[in-house]
């Protein structure tokens, strides 16, 4: 009389807590997952290519629509890695400003991840309190260089322009507000009961299944690995910031929101101290009008808010554009690992992996 | 007037063909360099011999001899810019790697602050074995892996290289092996499994397969998507797709014509066959 039979079902690529167009292939057993299977590639726009035809300097406007998210970090790792491939030297007030936009643009990240996170699991308020800040970290961005999303914010050798006037004390007047709005979201939801039942011991990866999938960023610190290029490879001006990784061991969805609310703490600092100790200066280093390469190759890794991004290059000979141009994206490895995290997980909780792993499809399928 | 589009014309879907293959090494490098010093050389030798001529042709006639050649000298570098040359291998854990690996390593070098070793194409599954097991190294995490055409090169087409990362040192290491066209290496999935999707974004983009990979299927592409395109033979534009040039059809009406005559959606599908 009664029948049971595993179903199989998509979710997305247009479901609306997917972050984008991302699909997964569900296996379940009424309510349970038994096997999950990720399928990307609806917003593949051949990035790779496009930049291998282009100059240099051209392919900046392409990796700010990656991560359009965190269009200043994805622009810092492609110009950090051009620069060590011809070997520029940057002048330090440009390595300054560098890192200060670059953590001004966490602050923006993880504000969007904490906006977004929250409404799927059904914490709407939280939504509008962070949308509310995260429009002030933008108006910094316009302030600075026109623009709020794609940004294109860095030139090779240095920064386009420098700071506008009076803009010191914007960026201060926004630290406030979200020092302040950080204590709103805290206890809206670090204490709720429906948050703790939503997210404690949700998603779970292991810090060995974040080694052996290669998953970086806030996952592989919330499981206990105190990992942060920031730290393990400097660059731009992090040799001389002070700055704590905060990690927790639980490895599941709450202690990834808790690393990420330290994360926001201390980007908070250190764009204090890059604006505390901005040296003066040049903003741009000498260069001639044309790049030409000699045979070289270069990897040059840098810790995007949503785990590693690195830029592979391969120049040629006399080349004006670069021969390789391949990315690295944090997206792309960190959602390898979502089957292990909803194995034999309800279906609801599949919503809460996909927000706590942040993603975002523009630089998973590049 | 009637225009007729020709899309070999097209700008986007000229393909030019690399004439070098730029693989970065230390021996290339120091040939490279030896070359290039021979052929001034060899320039100074014939300015000084043409001034030579030059000077016993006027001595004979009589006139006045020609000025001495002054010999060029590198100009000093007026820019912020020091391209990182390739250096002699310092690091330890290339000479382990070196002891431990013997004859499959091919190359070990520096460059930029990276470690870069060459591996033999059969011998990749045991390098990385090794990176990953022995204790003196262990490279915990792939952090990257990707692929290079190399249409001009000799006895290879390919360049495959692993970012390994060693979290508790602090270190970095790119393994790299040259294939040719057709070889098939060993997936590094048995030792990294998050080698998986990184080693079907190389199949979808250069049509590199892997031995002994779980699921080797396209990942970004479509499955019927015909060709590679992070090969160099490969338009910008892709392959019959969008053979209009839009600059010159404001209205779209050539699009639209193109589209009819190519299909639905009229991009690279194979025609849909009956069953």
């Amino acid at each position: 009389m009664f029948k049971s039979q595993e179903m199989e079902i998509n979710m997305g690529p247009q479901h609306p807590s997917t972050h984008g167009v991302l699909r997964l292939k569900l296996r379940l057993d009424g309510e349970t997952v038994k096997h999950c299977y990720p399928v990307i590639g609806y917003l593949h726009r051949g990035v790779e290519k496009i930049c291998e035809n282009k100059a240099f300097f051209q392919g900046q406007v392409w990796t700010d629509r990656m991560d359009y998210c965190s269009a200043i970090s994805n622009n810092l790792g492609w110009a950090e890695a051009i620069e060590k491939l011809f070997g520029i030297t940057v002048p330090r007030r440009a390595r300054y400003l560098r890192t200060m936009l670059n953590e001004l643009n966490r602050l923006n990240s993880h504000l969007l991840w904490l906006a977004t996170h929250a409404m799927d699991i059904g914490a709407l308020t939280v939504f509008l309190y962070c949308f509310r800040d995260r429009e002030k970290v933008l108006d910094v961005f316009e302030a600075f260089c026109g623009s709020r999303l794609t940004t294109s914010a860095m030139r090779i050798g240095g920064l386009l322009e420098d700071i506008p006037e009076g803009f010191e004390k914007m960026v201060k007047d926004t630290l406030t507000d979200i020092r302040e709005g950080m204590l709103e979201y805290e206890t809206l939801l670090s204490e709720n009961r429906i948050w703790l039942k939503r997210t404690v011991g949700i998603a779970r990866l292991s810090a060995d299944d974040c080694l052996a999938y290669g998953v970086t960023g806030p996952l592989l610190r919330a499981a206990g690995v105190a990992y942060d290029i920031r730290k393990a490879h400097p660059y731009a001006a992090y040799d001389e910031m002070k700055f704590e990784v905060p990690t927790k061991t639980e490895a599941d969805t709450y202690a990834r929101y808790l690393v990420r609310l330290e994360e926001m703490r201390q980007s908070i600092s250190i764009v204090e101290q890059c604006l505390g100790g901005l040296p003066e200066g040049p903003i741009m280093a000498k260069l001639p009008k044309t790049l030409k390469s000699e045979v070289g190759e270069v990897y040059h890794p840098t810790e995007a808010p949503k785990g590693e991004i690195g830029y592979y290059l391969v120049s040629e000979k006399g080349g004006v554009n670069p021969y390789r141009f391949h990315i690295r994206t944090p997206g792309f490895l960190n959602l390898q690992a979502i089957p292990l995290m909803v194995q034999d997980a309800l279906v609801a909780d599949v919503i809460a992996a996909i927000g706590t792993l942040d993603v975002v499809l523009g630089e998973i399928d590049r | 007037m009637s225009y007729v589009f020709d899309p070999s014309s097209a700008p986007n879907a000229k393909v030019n063909m690399p004439s070098t293959a730029p693989v970065p090494g230390l021996a290339a490098h120091i040939a490279d360099k030896k070359a290039t010093e021979a052929a001034e050389e060899a320039k100074w030798q014939k300015t000084y011999s043409d001034y030579e001529a030059a000077k016993t042709k006027a001595e004979s006639e009589g006139a006045e001899p020609p000025k001495p050649p002054v010999r060029p000298v590198a100009k000093s570098d007026a820019y912020d810019m020091q391209w990182p040359v390739p250096k002699e291998p310092e690091d330890q854990d290339l000479k382990t790697l070196v002891e431990l690996l013997g004859e499959s390593v091919e190359e070990t070098f520096e460059q930029a602050g990276e470690l870069i070793c060459q591996i033999n194409k059969t011998a990749i599954l045991n390098a990385l074995t090794t990176c990953n097991q022995e204790v003196s190294l262990r490279y915990e995490m792939l952090s990257d892996m990707t692929a290079t055409h190399y249409p001009a090169g000799d006895g290879y087409k390919f360049s495959v290289v692993y970012h390994l990362t060693c979290i508790r040192r602090r270190k970095r290491l790119r393994l790299r092996v040259l294939i040719p066209e057709g070889f098939e290496p060993e997936s590094a999935t048995q030792v990294y499994p998050g080698a998986n999707w990184l080693e079907r974004e190389i199949f979808d983009m250069l049509g590199i397969r892997f031995a002994n990979h779980p699921d080797m299927t396209r990942i970004l592409c479509p499955d019927d998507w015909e060709g590679h395109p992070l090969r160099k033979d490969y338009p910008v534009v892709g392959l019959g797709q969008r053979n209009v040039d839009f600059r010159e059809d404001r209205s779209g009406k050539l699009m639209r014509r193109a589209m009819e005559a190519a299909g639905h959606l009229n991009i690279n599908l194979k025609p849909i066959k009956a069953d």
